[in-house]
């Protein structure tokens, strides 16, 4: 009755990474919990008609952004998880190495900087970044062209790249 | 702030890429052509670089991992209570006007004559709780061609799972459980499945219960009929269905008293208690009424249920003229 492989293997073998993308893009983890469960749902629910070639991984992000956006269509619920963003800060480690401390500072800014980004920067940025998605794939997600997807990127960049202007950048590795 | 030369604003779009290691060979050769004598933008660049060395970090960093278990955990019971709730159905033509077929992951759920009707809020599963319905024709496609065949009288079984969960009392899963051991081509009375759930004053509530048969054809309430021989039961313009659908399975009916019944001199008898059939005039039978017997279409009907000739009256001998 089911698709070409059991939908356990799917769960199995996504569920972790649309939870961190959704941790990522909402900032919290409750918020996480209920939508990440939400696109599980409702993937079950089409999975069957989903074509043998189908791209599950894409698909899953697809539908994990359509509801992200719909959850954030609420202002007040947008306002809030900026609030909630804004204290939500890592502790820095007082007595870590120099460069730890730095680099902690840094990825705290950065993360303050991507929860402020308008959503469809913030959900372009990380699919990007964070899952390494191209840009056909992200634009799908966000019913827009790849042009205006990469566009988004380069958005999210120049913001994150005012935000930390005056701070010192630890040498890190490139992220690819 | 201080305004770009144009040059450097029109290249600021791959510059970000090329440093955040988003860009193809061409974009980089200009880009590394304009850094080369440009130290604002080679400043930018570098300072995109590190940017991205942090984003790469974040990217590494661990993940909420008690978060993401507790996430799985509730993942896993709400899937589960889904896949109890959700039906796959499909409206499907018919013979019969359209018939909506159901499933669940258990089995066949409802099987429902609409008759001229097509929409899903005209279907007793619209109006059933703790159900998800979804249209899904492909899902019952296999059902829907066998109930065809069946209909066309070249399949005499319908071996599918049942999803009883629709019957509304455990008195009617029972009554559905015996209705449906009833073979093809044969008739039974209420009174016989009353006294098949152990109760033999239910006549009755039998009748009620099949009444609200949620799988007709595959439980075949169609072949329970009157302690008279009367096709009672199927309620008003259902009547005809019945004699339609005994008619596909070759049961004889005739019209007497303006009553329709099944023609019980042209039928095999068994009676409930042995394991052979009869013909209808056969001494054994003498004192049994229509509560205790099993009446069969056909001599190959009554051997394909298991049953032996009986030794007395010898039906393989004497068969009733067709």
């Amino acid at each position: 009755m089911m698709g070409a492989q059991p939908f356990e293997t799917i769960v199995t073998a996504h569920h972790a990474e649309i939870f961190r993308y959704l941790r990522r893009v909402t900032s919290r983890t409750s918020e996480a919990e209920d939508l990440s469960q939400e696109t599980f749902l409702r993937a079950y629910r089409a999975y069957r008609t989903l074509t043998p070639e189908a791209n599950v991984r894409a698909w899953l992000f697809a539908i994990a952004t359509n509801l992200t956006r719909n959850h954030f269509r609420s202002e007040k619920r947008r306002r809030v998880a900026y609030a909630f963003a804004a204290v939500e800060q890592r502790d820095t480690d007082p007595d870590g190495p120099e460069a730890e401390a730095l680099f902690t500072e840094a990825r705290g800014l950065l993360e303050t900087t991507v929860r402020g980004l308008p959503l469809k920067q913030r959900v372009a940025f990380t699919l990007r970044k964070m899952h390494d998605l191209d840009y056909e794939t992200i634009g799908r997600s966000l019913d827009c062209s790849a042009e205006s997807a990469r566009a988004h990127v380069f958005q999210a960049l120049r913001k994150i790249r005012v935000s930390l202007n005056g701070h010192q950048l630890p040498q890190m590795e490139p992220s690819r | 702030m201080k305004v770009k030369p144009q040059a450097c604003l029109e290249i600021e779009v791959d510059l970000v890429a090329v440093a955040t290691g988003d860009a193809e060979g061409a974009v980089r050769g200009r880009v590394e052509d304009h850094i080369g004598f440009c130290a604002a933008c080679r400043g930018d660049f570098q300072r995109y670089r590190e940017i991205d060395g942090v984003v790469g970090a974040l990217r590494r960093s661990p993940a909420d991992g008690e978060g993401a278990v507790r996430a799985r955990e509730t993942l896993e019971s709400r899937l589960a209570d889904l896949r109890s709730r959700l039906m796959m159905y499909g409206v499907f033509p018919s013979p019969l006007g359209n018939i909506l077929i159901a499933r669940s992951e258990h089995g066949v759920s409802l099987v429902e004559y609409l008759g001229e009707r097509t929409g899903f809020k005209s279907s007793r599963l619209s109006q059933v709780g703790g159900v998800e319905a979804q249209e899904d024709g492909v899902e019952v496609e296999a059902l829907y061609r066998e109930l065809l065949d069946y209909l066309h009288g070249t399949r005499t079984r319908l071996e599918w799972p049942l999803d009883l969960r629709l019957a509304r009392s455990d008195f009617q899963r029972a009554v559905m459980k015996a209705t449906v051991a009833i073979p093809y081509g044969a008739v039974a009375s209420y009174a016989g499945i009353a006294s098949d759930v152990g109760n033999r004053s239910a006549v009755r509530a039998v009748a009620q219960a099949l009444r609200w048969n949620p799988l007709p054809i595959v439980v075949p309430c169609h072949r329970v009929i009157g302690s008279s021989g009367s096709l009672t039961g199927y309620a008003g313009d259902k009547l005809s269905l019945k004699m339609q659908l005994l008619g596909v399975e070759g049961v004889p009916t005739l019209t007497a008293h303006r009553d329709r019944r099944v023609a019980r001199d042209a039928m095999y008898v068994r009676d409930r208690h042995e394991v052979e059939y009869c013909l209808p005039i056969c001494g054994s039978l003498a004192s049994r009424t229509l509560a205790d017997l099993t009446l069969f279409a056909s001599r190959e009907r009554a051997e394909s249920a298991g049953l032996a000739p009986c030794s007395a009256c010898r039906p393989d001998l004497h068969p009733l003229s067709a």
